[in-house]
């Protein structure tokens, strides 16, 4: 059911949805092969210290947990019910929530409006806001908090810990990538499965984190559709002053919103009406799973870039071109190194180097070389932001290219934004985490490089333009 | 600002219909000084020649009925009359050609209008979106808006600043700002178009769908030669 406007006491009471004390699985069981073992065992092995409530009338003991018949049973506040019933008695769970004072729902549950059962969701959304239970859901993987290591959700894993919070309106997307999360070490602070978002709707969670979670920097959103387009924009404005928004939205290549009685209508589309509402309302707008993910590395980890000066520094020509054209293609056109900074930057190359942006320090560039020239340009006032590329040289070691950035950039503490590329194989990989884990996003290609670079500049452009105080905390 | 509006869409949902006349376009247009040509409502032969006379020549005669939507396929209207002859025999002409071609259409009688001069074409339309609601686009006319589908929305209502956005970040801006020696457009006067038209559907929710298309953009001013408003 459409929200009525954005409920403020839902988006607090959010709290108990994310940050609960105790946890009732109703529908816990002890077959492996149900989801509602695997929600139970992700609480138990994800290491939440809340108290957690197993809810099976037909058991008494799971996991070494007392089982109890009903959540009216239990001897405690429930904050959280994580509800896992068959469709067909959700209800009842639902009513027994309200009854026990349940503070927040997530129904896993699926078999409602997605199947065309909009009666008995409606039905479960009339109860709970009846009695000002948050929904979520239904139809959703979870929740999952990292650092609350409160994995409430059928995921495989808690996601790695970090800054972003990452709602999905796919479910078996998000489960997939809490994988990315381990894997490219981007670090989410939380994970929410929207699903059906037939109670609490994208607007309420994205003020629940981005003003009142204080361990979120950076939003990330994979939208299919929205049902609350206004409350979408509101709350979009009100938080992207203060972190940045950035969104997938996905299926568009559907046209043509209605009948094409104008030219207009047959012009006219979601994709270009959600760009439209986007960028009215500060949310950064990217093309791919992929963009999505690199780009809340950068803006969870780095301060926005202000003002339209990037910097390349490469040991390899190619590298440079190629970033150089991304960086076009981004948005973020690169223009010549200031004369003074060309100056000092010559000490960090052999003759036939090149001072001129990008900088090339060539191929004889050692880690040594590269500490320099960072340190030159984080200094510089007219670099408005740094990229620096790495092609894996016989003469280097990745690692210790990796400790010639990520020294100047713990010791200058600079409020510009640093990315890097590092172009190679496993020991590649390898420095790379290494500098992920260190604040300092870090890409297998220079285009991934500028295009995190260029949602750096996106977002100090929204600054700039809906007036955000101050730069953002690091990570 | 508003009123006149209000009464001729009151009157068209009353009569159950979707469509606003081109006559009744051009007023709500002009309620919200989106400026349009000089136009009047012709109900003879006599009053078309009297009317051209005081419009100035060269002229444009139109049919003005709820039920023809797409006057040029039944030879509803012709452009560029000259003269009051050229006037009297277009007028019978469209007569005759609604006669044959829609005879069950009810005519109102034949608009009279000012040829606007060439310039350069840009469109300005308005769709209500299921999600956002009230939306407006802005593009440039002609062939960049049929093949190239150059084009921009914003949800309404459109903030000044926004509206200048929507200008700049069409790829053809360049002909705005007058290429190769080209004379440019008025940006002032396309941006108070846009905005005019964010709040005709602000005001109006139920407009579905609207264009102003043509949109003839001159060096000083820009003028409105037809407007589609759909219910």
């Amino acid at each position: 059911m459409r929200i009525p406007g954005i409920r403020e006491d839902v988006v607090e009471k959010l709290k108990f949805m994310f940050e609960p004390d105790s946890v009732a699985v109703v529908g816990a069981s002890r077959d492996p092969e149900k989801i509602g073992y695997q929600c139970l065992r992700n609480l138990v092995e994800g290491g939440y210290e809340g108290r957690i409530y197993p809810i099976n009338p037909n058991a008494s003991e799971i996991m070494g947990l007392k089982c109890f018949p009903s959540v009216l049973e239990v001897p405690g506040e429930i904050d959280l019910a994580l509800i896992v019933v068959p469709a067909k008695i959700a209800k009842r769970a639902v009513e027994d929530c309200a009854r026990k004072g349940v503070k927040a729902i997530a129904m896993i549950t699926a078999g409602f409006s997605e199947i065309g059962n909009k009666e008995g969701e409606d039905e479960i959304v009339r109860i709970c806001r009846e009695n000002g239970i948050p929904l979520l859901g239904p139809n959703i993987v979870g929740i999952a908090n990292s650092w609350k290591k409160c994995n409430a959700s059928f995921c495989q894993s808690l996601p790695y810990a970090g800054k972003t919070a990452f709602i999905s309106q796919s479910g078996a997307l998000a489960i997939a990538l809490i994988g990315w999360t381990w894997l490219y070490r981007v670090g989410l602070s939380s994970m929410a499965s929207i699903g059906n978002k037939a109670d609490v709707d994208f607007s309420e969670l994205i003020l629940y984190f981005g003003e009142r979670d204080e361990r979120t920097n950076c939003i990330a959103m994979y939208i299919e559709g929205l049902d609350a387009g206004p409350e979408f924009m509101e709350a979009c404005k009100r938080v992207s002053p203060k972190k940045p928004l950035v969104a997938l939205k996905a299926g568009k290549s559907e046209r043509g919103v209605a009948a094409a009685a104008s030219h207009t209508g047959s012009l006219a589309g979601a994709p270009l009406i959600y760009s439209a509402a986007f960028k009215q309302c500060g949310v950064i707008e990217v093309n791919s799973l992929i963009e999505l993910f690199d780009s809340a590395l950068a803006l969870s980890l780095q301060p926005p870039m202000l003002g339209d000066f990037p910097l390349i520094i490469t040991n390899g020509g190619g590298a440079g071109v190629c970033a150089t054209d991304a960086a076009e293609r981004y948005g973020i056109p690169i223009s010549d190194t200031p004369p003074d900074l060309r100056e000092s930057l010559r000490k960090y190359m052999p003759e036939f180097g090149s001072p001129k942006n990008p900088v090339d320090i060539t191929g004889m560039g050692t880690a040594d070389k590269y500490e320099g020239a960072i340190r030159e340009a984080l200094a510089h006032p007219g670099v408005n932001g740094l990229a620096v590329l790495y092609c894996h040289t016989a003469i280097t070691s990745p690692m210790g290219v990796a400790e010639a950035i990520y020294r100047p950039y713990s010791e200058l503490k600079p409020q510009k934004p640093i990315v890097a590329a590092f172009i190679g194989g496993s020991e590649c990989e390898e420095a790379s985490s290494w500098l992920k884990e260190r604040g300092i996003p870090t890409f297998p290609s220079p285009e991934r490089a500028m295009r995190a670079l260029s949602a750096l500049r996106a977002y100090g452009k929204i600054r700039e333009r809906f007036g955000g105080a101050g730069a953002i905390k690091r990570a | 600002m508003g009123e006149r509006a209000e009464r001729i869409i009151r009157r068209a949902l009353s009569e159950g219909r979707k469509n606003l006349t081109g006559l009744e376009a051009k007023e709500v247009c002009r309620d919200y000084k989106i400026p349009v040509p000089k136009y009047r409502l012709a109900k003879s032969e006599r009053e078309a020649v009297e009317f051209a006379k005081k419009i100035g020549f060269p002229v444009v005669l139109e049919v003005v009925s709820a039920d023809i939507l797409h006057k040029t396929d039944i030879g509803g209207i012709y452009v560029n009359l000259k003269s009051p002859s050229e006037v009297r025999a277009h007028y019978r002409m469209i007569l005759e050609n609604v006669r044959k071609r829609r005879p069950d259409a009810k005519v109102e009688g034949i608009m009279v209008r000012e040829m606007a001069p060439s310039g350069i074409e840009v469109i300005v339309g308005g769709i209500r979106d299921p999600q956002f609601g009230q939306t407006v686009m802005f593009g440039l006319g002609g062939i960049f808006v049929e093949v190239f589908k150059d084009v921009t929305f914003r949800v309404a209502p459109v903030a000044r600043e926004e509206a200048e956005e929507m200008l700049r970040e069409i790829r053809g801006y360049q002909i705005l700002k007058g290429y190769r020696g080209m004379p440019k457009a008025d940006e002032g006067a396309l941006i108070a178009i846009i905005q005019r038209t964010s709040d005709l559907l602000m005001d109006f929710p139920n407009i579905s769908q609207m264009d102003l298309n043509p949109i003839m953009a001159y060096e000083r001013g820009a003028m409105v030669v037809d407007a589609k408003i759909v219910l």
